[in-house]
Formats: C-alpha cells, sequence, structure tokens
C-alpha cells in the first residue's frame, strides 16, 4: 500500500487539507498543536493512505509532538512527501521543505492558502520553483477545495520525475564532514546514501532526536564527531547557507500581479481583540457569551425538550411494553428506573455540551486561540507559565484528557507537567450534567452565572496550584513563548460541526458504554443488600457505603447518603454522578429529581457540593492519561490525592464561611 | 480567509541586531520562524507591564516575550 506523509509547519491549513482528501477526518483547528497524535486516512475511492503528522517548524524538535514527526521519519519510509506551506509565508516554511527534500523521499509541495498571497500582489513562477527545489510544486486553497483535484491526481500518479533532487551544497568544512560522516554510515551501517546524508546533516544541526537515536544505534561515525561539529558551529552555517538558497529561489520565482482589494478584516478584528487592555476582557466576554448560549439561550431549552421526550412518551412507553410483554417487576425496574432514567439523565445535556463544543470549534477554527493565549500570557507569567498553557486548559473544559494531550506543545518540561497537574481542576464537559442539575435546582434565576462561576473557580485554583508547583519545581522566567497569529478565517459550517461531533462523539459513546454499564452498576448496588433483593434502597449496598461516609461529608453540607454514594461513581466518569442520583432516588426523570434534592440541600450546600464535584479526584481517563504522559504512577496518584484534598478543603471552608452569613 | 495584512504597525521598522543572551530553544524557534541578523521587524502592540510584544516579521505576525524583543532590538 502506497503511504503519503502530510507535513508542514503549524497554521498551514494541513488538516483541512487532509480532511478534504481523505474519506475519514481529523479534528481541524486553527491552533498549534491540534494533531497531537499522527492521524490515518485513505485517499477517497483509492488505497493509498495519508499519514496527518502534527505541525512541526523544523525537525529539530523542541515539543513532544514536534519529536513526533522525526521519529516517524526515523522508523518509516513513506512513498511520498505531501509537504504543505502557506504560500504567503514561504519563506520560512521552506526551511522546513529543504529538511524534508534532504530526507530523499520523492515531495510534492503544496503551496496552501494561495488567495492569500494572490491578494498581495505576489504570485510565484511554479516552473522554477519545481526546477530549484527539484519536487512538483502545485497551488492549492483547502478551505475554498480549490487546485485540490490536480493535488489528488498527482497523489494517485506517485512520484513523477522532476529533474535533479535538491542538494544543497553547503560550505566546504561542512560538506567535507558529511561526505566522510556519510561514506563511512552507508559502508558501516547499510544505510542508504540518502538517508546517510540526511541523517548526518541533522546530527551536525544539533538535532536532539537524531543525537538520541545516533547513540541508540552507537553510530560512531557521527557520535565520534559530534564536540568538533558543535565547537565549529556548523548548524550557524545550514541554517544560512539554506535561507540564502530560500531568498535567490524566491527572489527567481517571484512574480508581481494586480492585487485584489481587500478589507483588512484581521486589522479590524485584531484592533479589539489584542488590545493591551481590552483583550482580557474582551476574552472574558467571549466566555460568558459562550455559556449564555450554552445554559441560557440555546442549550438549556433544548435538553428541557429532550429532557420531557425520554422521561415522559419514551420511558412510558418502555413500561407498558414490558408490562405487556409480561416482563417480571424487577426487569421493568432495571430497564425503567435503571437504564432509560439513569443512561436517560445523562443523554438530555447532549445539547448543552454540543453548544459548547460548537463554540470552543469556533474559536480554534477562527484563529482567536493563538490571541488567548497572549492576552493570557503575562497573567500566566506570573505563575510560571506561559500563555500558550492556557490552551491546553482550555481545550480542557471539552476533556480534561485532550487537554492533557494539548500540553504537549508546550516547550519546558516543566511547565508540560505543571499543565499536566492543573489540568483536571478545568471543569470539562462531562460535569455538566450534575452542575445543570444543581443550578436548575437550586439557582434557576442564574444557571448560566453560577456554572461560570464554577468554571472561573477551577481556573483559579489551577493557577493558584500553578504558582505553588512553580516554587516547588524551581521553574525559571525564561519561559520559550512564541506564537504565531493567524489570519482570522471565516468560519467554515462544515469544519465546525467536524470539530464539534469529533469532541462530543465521545460522549454519547460514553453514554452507551461505560455510562451504561456504570448506570447498571449503581442499579445493582442500590437494589442488593447484604440479604439479598432489598425493597428498601435503605438496606442496599450502595447506602452501606453512602452511610459509612457519611460523618466525613457532613461538615461540607452533604446529609445524605446517596449524594455520597453518586459521587464515588463519578471516578469512573464524571457524566455518571447525575445518573447515579436519578438512581440512588429513585426518580425517572429530573424534575422528580430536582424535587428530592430541594429536601436535602440548601443553595449554600448545593455550591458547596459542586465546588466538591468540580475539584475532586479526575475519572480514571484523566488519570490515566496523566499516567502515561509523565511516564509516572507517582504523579497519577499524587493528582488523585491533592485534587481530592483541595476539593474537601475549599467545600468545607465554602459551606463553614457561608454558614455563619447566610 | 478575512483579509491579509496586519495590524497597522505603530513605529518605525528595526531590524534584528542580535540574538545573543537568548536560550537555544528560542533561538531554534526564531530561526524557524524565518527571523535572522537583520531582519526588519516592526513592533505592532506592547502589552501592559512589559507583557508580550506583537511584532511583524515577514508579513506574519508574531507574539514575543518582552525582554526577547529588547534583546532582538539591541537593548538590554
Amino acid at each position: 500500500m502506497t503511504t503519503v506523509a502530510l507535513l508542514g509547519n503549524p497554521n498551514t491549513g494541513k488538516t483541512t487539507l487532509f480532511n478534504e482528501l481523505t474519506d475519514k477526518y481529523a479534528y481541524v483547528g486553527n491552533w498549534t498543536g491540534v494533531t497531537v497524535e499522527k492521524k490515518m486516512g485513505k485517499i477517497k475511492h483509492s488505497e493509498i493512505e495519508v499519514v496527518d503528522l502534527p505541525g512541526v517548524y523544523s525537525l529539530s524538535p523542541i515539543t513532544k509532538d514536534e519529536a513526533v514527526v522525526t521519529n516517524y521519519l526515523l522508523t518509516n519510509r513513506p512513498d511520498l512527501v505531501l509537504n504543505v506551506t502557506n504560500a504567503s509565508q514561504l519563506k520560512r516554511n521552506l526551511l522546513l521543505s529543504i529538511e524534508v527534500l534532504e530526507f530523499g523521499a520523492p515531495v510534492i509541495i503544496a503551496l496552501n492558502m494561495i488567495d492569500d498571497l494572490k491578494r498581495t500582489g505576489h504570485y510565484y513562477d511554479f516552473d522554477t520553483l519545481t526546477e530549484q527545489l527539484g519536487c512538483q510544486v502545485k497551488a492549492t486553497n483547502a478551505r475554498n477545495k480549490e487546485g485540490l483535484d490536480d493535488l489528488r491526481t498527482a497523489l494517485l500518479q506517485g512520484p513523477q520525475p522532476t529533474g535533479k533532487k535538491l542538494q544543497l551544497t553547503y560550505p566546504f568544512m561542512i560538506e567535507q564532514a558529511i561526505r566522510q560522516a556519510s561514506q563511512q554510515l552507508v559502508s558501516d551501517f547499510d544505510l542508504t546514501a540518502d538517508f546517510a546524508r540526511w541523517l548526518t546533516i541533522q546530527f551536525i544541526n544539533q538535532n536532539k532526536s537524531i543525537r538520541a537515536y545516533a547513540k541508540h544505534m552507537q553510530l560512531t561515525p557521527l557520535m565520534s564527531q559530534a564536540a568538533y561539529y558543535d565547537a565549529q558551529k556548523f548548524d550557524d552555517q545550514i541554517f544560512q547557507t539554506r535561507l540564502t538558497f530560500i531568498e535567490q529561489t524566491l527572489n527567481q520565482a517571484s512574480e508581481n500581479i494586480a492585487s485584489t482589494s481587500h478589507i483588512q478584516m484581521t486589522a479590524k478584528i485584531d484592533k479589539w481583540i489584542t488590545h493591551p487592555l481590552l483583550g482580557l476582557p474582551v476574552f472574558v466576554g467571549i466566555f460568558f457569551l459562550m455559556f449564555k448560549l450554552s445554559f441560557d439561550w440555546v442549550g438549556t431549552p433544548m435538553s428541557d425538550l429532550l429532557d420531557g421526550f425520554l422521561s415522559g412518551p419514551v420511558s412510558t412507553t418502555a413500561s407498558h411494553l414490558l408490562t405487556a410483554a409480561g416482563a417480571i417487576p424487577i426487569l421493568r425496574s432495571l430497564v425503567v428506573n435503571g437504564l432509560i432514567a439513569g443512561v436517560g439523565g445523562v443523554l438530555v445535556f447532549i445539547p448543552q455540551i454540543f453548544v459548547l463544543f460548537a463554540c470552543i470549534s469556533l474559536l480554534e477554527d477562527s484563529g482567536y486561540m493563538a490571541r488567548a493565549a497572549l492576552v493570557t500570557d503575562r497573567i500566566m507569567q506570573m505563575i510560571g507559565l506561559n500563555g500558550k498553557a492556557f490552551i491546553p486548559l482550555i481545550i480542557g473544559f471539552g476533556c480534561n484528557v485532550t487537554g492533557i494531550m494539548a500540553a504537549r506543545t508546550i516547550e519546558q518540561p516543566k511547565e508540560r507537567l505543571i499543565t499536566t497537574l492543573i489540568s483536571p481542576f478545568m471543569s470539562c464537559s462531562a460535569r455538566l450534567p450534575i452542575y445543570s442539575l444543581f443550578v436548575a435546582a437550586f439557582f434557576p434565576r442564574n444557571q448560566a452565572l453560577i456554572v461560570l462561576s464554577i468554571y472561573f473557580l477551577g481556573i483559579a485554583v489551577a493557577l493558584g496550584m500553578a504558582k505553588i508547583y512553580q516554587i516547588l519545581f524551581n521553574v525559571k522566567d525564561s519561559s520559550v513563548f512564541i506564537v504565531e497569529l493567524p489570519q482570522y478565517h471565516l468560519p467554515r459550517l462544515d469544519i465546525i460541526w467536524r470539530g464539534t461531533w469529533d469532541k462530543g462523539k465521545g460522549f454519547i459513546k460514553k453514554a452507551g458504554t461505560i455510562i451504561f454499564a456504570g448506570t447498571v452498576l449503581i442499579w445493582l448496588l442500590s437494589s442488593f443488600g447484604t440479604s439479598g433483593l432489598v425493597s428498601d434502597i435503605d438496606n442496599s449496598f450502595a447506602a452501606m457505603l453512602g452511610k459509612g461516609l457519611l460523618p466525613l461529608f457532613a461538615p461540607l453540607g452533604i446529609t445524605t447518603w446517596q449524594v455520597i454514594s453518586a459521587l464515588f461513581t463519578g471516578i469512573l466518569a464524571k457524566e455518571v454522578i447525575s445518573s447515579s442520583m436519578m438512581v440512588m432516588f429513585h426518580t425517572a426523570n429530573q424534575t422528580g429529581l430536582i424535587a428530592m434534592m430541594a429536601r436535602y440541600f440548601t443553595p449554600l450546600s448545593a455550591y458547596a457540593t459542586l465546588v466538591f464535584i468540580l475539584l475532586y479526584v479526575p475519572c480514571f481517563a484523566t488519570i490515566g492519561t496523566i499516567k502515561s504522559e509523565t511516564g509516572s504512577t507517582k504523579w497519577a496518584l499524587y493528582s488523585v490525592v491533592s485534587s481530592l484534598a483541595i476539593a474537601y478543603g475549599l467545600a468545607l471552608i465554602i459551606y463553614q464561611v457561608g454558614s455563619l452569613f447566610i | 480567509m478575512l483579509s491579509q495584512t496586519a495590524i497597522t504597525p505603530t513605529t518605525a521598522p528595526l531590524h534584528i541586531q542580535q540574538f545573543t543572551g537568548l536560550d537555544e530553544q528560542t533561538v531554534q524557534r526564531l530561526h524557524s520562524l524565518g527571523l535572522t541578523v537583520g531582519s526588519a521587524l516592526v513592533p505592532v502592540r506592547f502589552y501592559p507591564f512589559h507583557g508580550p510584544v506583537i511584532i511583524n516579521v515577514n508579513q506574519q505576525q508574531i507574539g514575543i516575550r518582552y525582554t526577547v524583543f529588547q534583546t532582538l532590538i539591541g537593548g538590554d
């Protein structure tokens, strides 16, 4: 099977191109690091496999996701590399192209976003580019689907003869070093001439992944010369040689065309969005709007409609059908009180979650996320992080797992660790169902405001903990913070929908798997006790567990065992908390549960409980991701213990101090 | 795509004087973005309290730390 590796700088429209070319789609975003792992797809109506690699500025990795690309090239030999570039920033994009061309595999360079280039009144002679770079060069505009047929045809045809392959001539001393080392690598290590030359250039250029590879493979012709290469500062000369070649090539290929009139929309938007003083209030305003849409204006009314449908016609029809079929009462109870109430109780929150995800996808696709990193950098700097850490945290609003994985774009290991550890404090969408339930019950007039306060409390705790970690880990202030500001894009509905679906499908899938299983488990625990099937839930296993822990939770204002048992199940997946409560309280719909909760909570104890739910133990999936990303069980365990202690402490303070005044 | 150009620059172009004093990773990333000694640089926005600076280089906008900006233009 033919394999095409898709490779390019961030913000070149690479993932959009991948989605247009392939049957399967990957997550699309306008923020560096959206592709945190390589993704696979097949070109439509063909057997050609496309590997979408994370966006990188160079093959010398600084971040963890950048290392994915270099490691891919070290361990795979793609039949073709599709190098996607931003046509209007070709100078710096070609720095990566040269590294790719030197790798030796056939390359097609796509000059994407070609319309932007034309608007500036510039264009390139493609024959000159093809001749100079020694590969096919195609013009595309993936967002408008322009040039895609031509590119697809070129990919289906495979590598075509384009004349001489690119081989830059570096200064004499470097060429001599490359020749000597690569000859030995070919003869002693059985490497191909192309690969040996590429490996040597990358090694000389102080590529850390390549140096680790050389050490691992015991490539003595390179290892023995490392000190000499570094002392001669060959890396600087390599950079200058490449830059000179690019400038000469672009000068030769450059053409002037009539520039089309264009509105300076990015400039106009940025006048407010990145304003030194207004940037932060705008940031807060955008998030407030997002929450109003999700909880007040669109999401909640739709959720109410769905709840009415599931708890009304669906539940009643199922009960009638089971009775008519002669099902035994316990089976009817399992289906109606267990599954429909439990799983349905989670499914009703789909509208709210999807509206929130649509908003996040819109921000990602428009180009706002990079601005958010910029306007929050000064605040993040105070706690030893940089604005880039804000993005994984925002993504954590969707799901902590993806948020933690997005932290791979952060350069410094200590900052990455801190971001990983504070990510679970960001209120993921799985916690929304239980928030919605509480605010509907106790704060009906201020639902959005209360939920927003919980979200901001999560951010505040995350930032506070980051500051403590900064001191504990002795993080220096010299953080790498370089963020590219892409131009704004007119949001495309299909991309927004794909992003929303990609984030939200996991929620629906979980409803059918882990929440389903969790609900059955809860039903079993609440229907059986030491004496077998119990008619009174107070004698069930769930009641025993909850009652045993009640004295511990009473200082937080939690006075009923049902809530404690439900919190336990939340470690499985946070969505399960609300469905567990449905089952524990033996109610069939949200209205019934709200009425039941009103008997056990005051607004103050409800808020303290919400704070506890926000901060206590991360779900299993998040704990697993912390372990895999930090490579340490210790940090995963630490996360469990520390978050539980913080949740308990804060909920205790809120309830106890609040009780003095209310 | 809505537009092409950047925010109207607030000051005249400067030129990158040096990378000396910057850490290795910052230099590598700036090089990868096509920045080199002599590159024209236009500061676009300065954030308060020595927050980040938006610069315009090679028709692209990049946000960098204030200390990095100072080093690039030969200050500090």
